[in-house]
């Protein structure tokens, strides 16, 4: 489980946040708890709207791919700072991050209340109909008397609160959990037909059209040929990314932000394709790739939605019916701006068992069974994986096997 | 004559809190001197090792001392008072105490039905913390719902009950900040107490 910590103070010496390091390094191996930063973020204002800056898309899309926020609160004037409601104005005027959210609120502060009153204060405000969180009933976290409470390790001294904060969290882990399950049918809402647009979408040139590719470069007037492109580590010339691209020995595919299928690498004729694709699909919608498949489709939105959500950020599928000598690995994984936001699933399909035979010839080992793997090992004897074109993002080899994405638990923990 | 100090709650270009303020001003005029007050230039409240209290702040710091009473209008954002009111009353008791025993009168308008009452219930509370102390005039809520549509063009307010009701309210507060004046026994102590409080210490 992902959460992220909120220190609702801004000063440059934070109790609050003191308190949040230490639930994150305590729970470790438990749940992964990231601790927000706040100090940037300008005053709120109506008349100079900063929802798309950096510092506020950061913060919405660390909440939004998270399964929980832990907001720690001082207490001042009776109320939360007025830095941390700040952040909160942010986040419930053009965009709504916390809009079904688990939020648990703990507190430190100076004196024996512990924050009492500004806890209830941000209860309040966490329930306005714009910010819409879903508060942990009960179990209120008040540290009082902050300034003896930690080592100079910063960890809690008194064992009892310790024990009393980590019963509190593991309320709040099934909490979010139960929350969390009343959006597990979200994924429907993927739309696979790429009906809406991003600021990439090339307008005026219809997806399904074969030719799209020549008509929507025309549409942008893309570059092509021997023009010099920018990347972030390197200068290329288009042509130069072709060679290179086509020469690298993993089938690549872009799928955008929209699901609408952009790009693949070609490196291989499509009959020889792992995944197969024809240039005539570069453009369609996902739809229009799976034609008719509707349990391919449930299986894609799944996938998508789960890496549009953040809720991992890799999601690894064998491909069924593979023989001794193939093992097909479809890799989709979820890429991301500068801030965060979603930009779409860079695909890869490989084979495995290549690459373990060229390891075990160089190791001079071989493969036994393992008597005690949990894994069926002979029902992919039969044969090689189907050369079913089952362009981008399908989760199984036809409609006949229902497979469950594996979603892969360490890099889900990951940062991006 | 009375001089009050009244606090534009919103730092928004277009407020009805400004328009309700400013039609108060115009109202009471003849009863009272009333000076609006902007806290939109004032930066987010951060503490710092020195104590640093920004100019603007001990502007408004020294005319709430020299007022005889202040008059807050909030909006309402989340169910509280904006981040930036928030902000502006934490300078406002940030090693300086000009609230402590001020009488004030709470008022605020809302777009909605509710006209801003949980942001009005949590600045009464923010007012009595420790640093601020108010003297805020009890049982006196003036709510104004559906803001938008409650001035005419010359922006003066609308329905007459609401008028009456306000009238009445002002009325409440002349007498409330003249008892008031005869209630400052406890005012050096409550002073003193407000100096020596702070959320930092132990």
């Amino acid at each position: 489980m992902k959460l992220v910590g909120i220190a609702g103070s801004i000063a440059d010496q934070s109790y609050n946040r003191t308190l949040l390091n230490f639930m994150s390094k305590h729970c470790e191996g438990v749940v992964d708890i990231e601790v927000l930063d706040i100090n940037q973020v300008p005053m709120f204002s109506q008349d100079d709207d900063q929802t798309n800056s950096s510092v506020i898309q950061k913060l919405s899309n660390k909440i939004k791919s998270a399964d929980g926020v832990i907001i720690a609160t001082p207490e001042h004037n009776h109320t939360v700072p007025a830095a941390l409601k700040n952040v909160i104005e942010w986040l419930s005027y053009e965009i709504h991050p916390f809009d079904g959210k688990p939020v648990m609120i703990v507190g430190a502060s100076y004196h024996t209340q512990g924050s009492s009153r500004a806890q209830l204060h941000l209860r309040q405000i966490l329930e306005a109909p714009g910010v819409n969180a879903v508060v942990l009933p009960g179990n209120e976290f008040l540290l009082g008397n902050v300034k003896t409470a930690f080592d100079e390790n910063g960890d809690l001294k008194d064992q009892r609160t310790i024990d009393f904060l980590d019963t509190t969290l593991q309320k709040f882990i099934k909490f979010a959990k139960v929350i969390n399950m009343i959006d597990a049918d979200d994924y429907e809402k993927e739309d696979l037909s790429a009906t809406g647009k991003t600021d990439t979408t090339v307008e005026g040139v219809d997806m399904d059209d074969p030719d799209w590719l020549n008509k929507a470069a025309e549409k942008v007037n893309a570059v092509e040929g021997d023009t010099y492109v920018k990347l972030d580590s390197g200068l290329l010339t288009v042509n130069q990314l072709n060679y290179m691209l086509k020469t690298t020995p993993i089938e690549l595919t872009y799928v955008d932000e929209n699901n609408q299928f952009i790009y693949y690498n070609r490196f291989l004729p499509t009959e020889k394709m792992l995944a197969k694709r024809t240039p005539d699909q570069v453009g369609d919608s996902l739809t229009a790739v799976h034609p008719g498949k509707e349990r391919v489709i449930k299986h894609v939105k799944q996938v998508i939605h789960m890496l549009r959500s953040g809720k991992t950020d890799l999601v690894s599928m064998p491909v069924p019916g593979g023989d001794s000598d193939h093992h097909v690995m479809h890799y989709y994984k979820a890429m991301h701006d500068e801030e965060g936001s979603y930009k779409g699933v860079n695909e890869w399909a490989v084979d495995l068992k290549p690459i373990v035979n060229e390891y075990l010839k160089q190791t001079g080992q071989m493969l036994v069974p393992d008597p005690n793997a949990k894994v069926d090992a002979t029902s992919g004897a039969s044969k090689k994986p189907e050369a079913s074109v089952d362009a981008t993002a399908s989760a199984s080899k036809e409609e006949t096997e229902e497979i469950k994405p594996e979603v892969d638990a360490t890099s889900s923990a990951s940062k991006h | 004559m009375n001089k009050f100090i009244a606090i534009v709650g919103s730092n928004s270009n277009k407020s009805t809190n400004r328009e309700l303020l400013k039609y108060m001003k115009k109202r009471f005029q003849s009863a009272a001197e009333i000076e609006l007050v902007e806290i939109k230039n004032l930066p987010i409240y951060k503490k710092s090792a020195d104590k640093y209290v920004p100019q603007e702040a001990l502007d408004i710091a020294a005319k709430i001392e020299a007022a005889d009473g202040v008059i807050i209008a909030t909006p309402e954002y989340d169910h509280s008072i904006p981040a930036a009111l928030s902000s502006a009353l934490a300078w406002l008791s940030y090693g300086i105490h000009p609230f402590v025993d001020k009488p004030v009168m709470i008022t605020g308008a809302s777009y909605g039905s509710l006209g801003s009452s949980r942001a009005q219930a949590q600045l009464r509370q923010i007012l009595d913390s420790p640093e601020l102390k108010a003297r805020i005039m009890p049982s006196s809520e003036f709510l104004l719902g559906h803001s938008l549509q409650a001035f005419d063009e010359n922006g003066d307010l609308k329905d007459e009950k609401i008028i009456k009701q306000l009238d009445g309210l002002f009325q409440d507060f002349l007498d409330f900040v003249n008892i008031s004046k005869q209630l400052n026994n406890a005012n050096e102590v409550n002073k003193q107490k407000a100096k020596e409080f702070s959320w930092d210490k132990d």
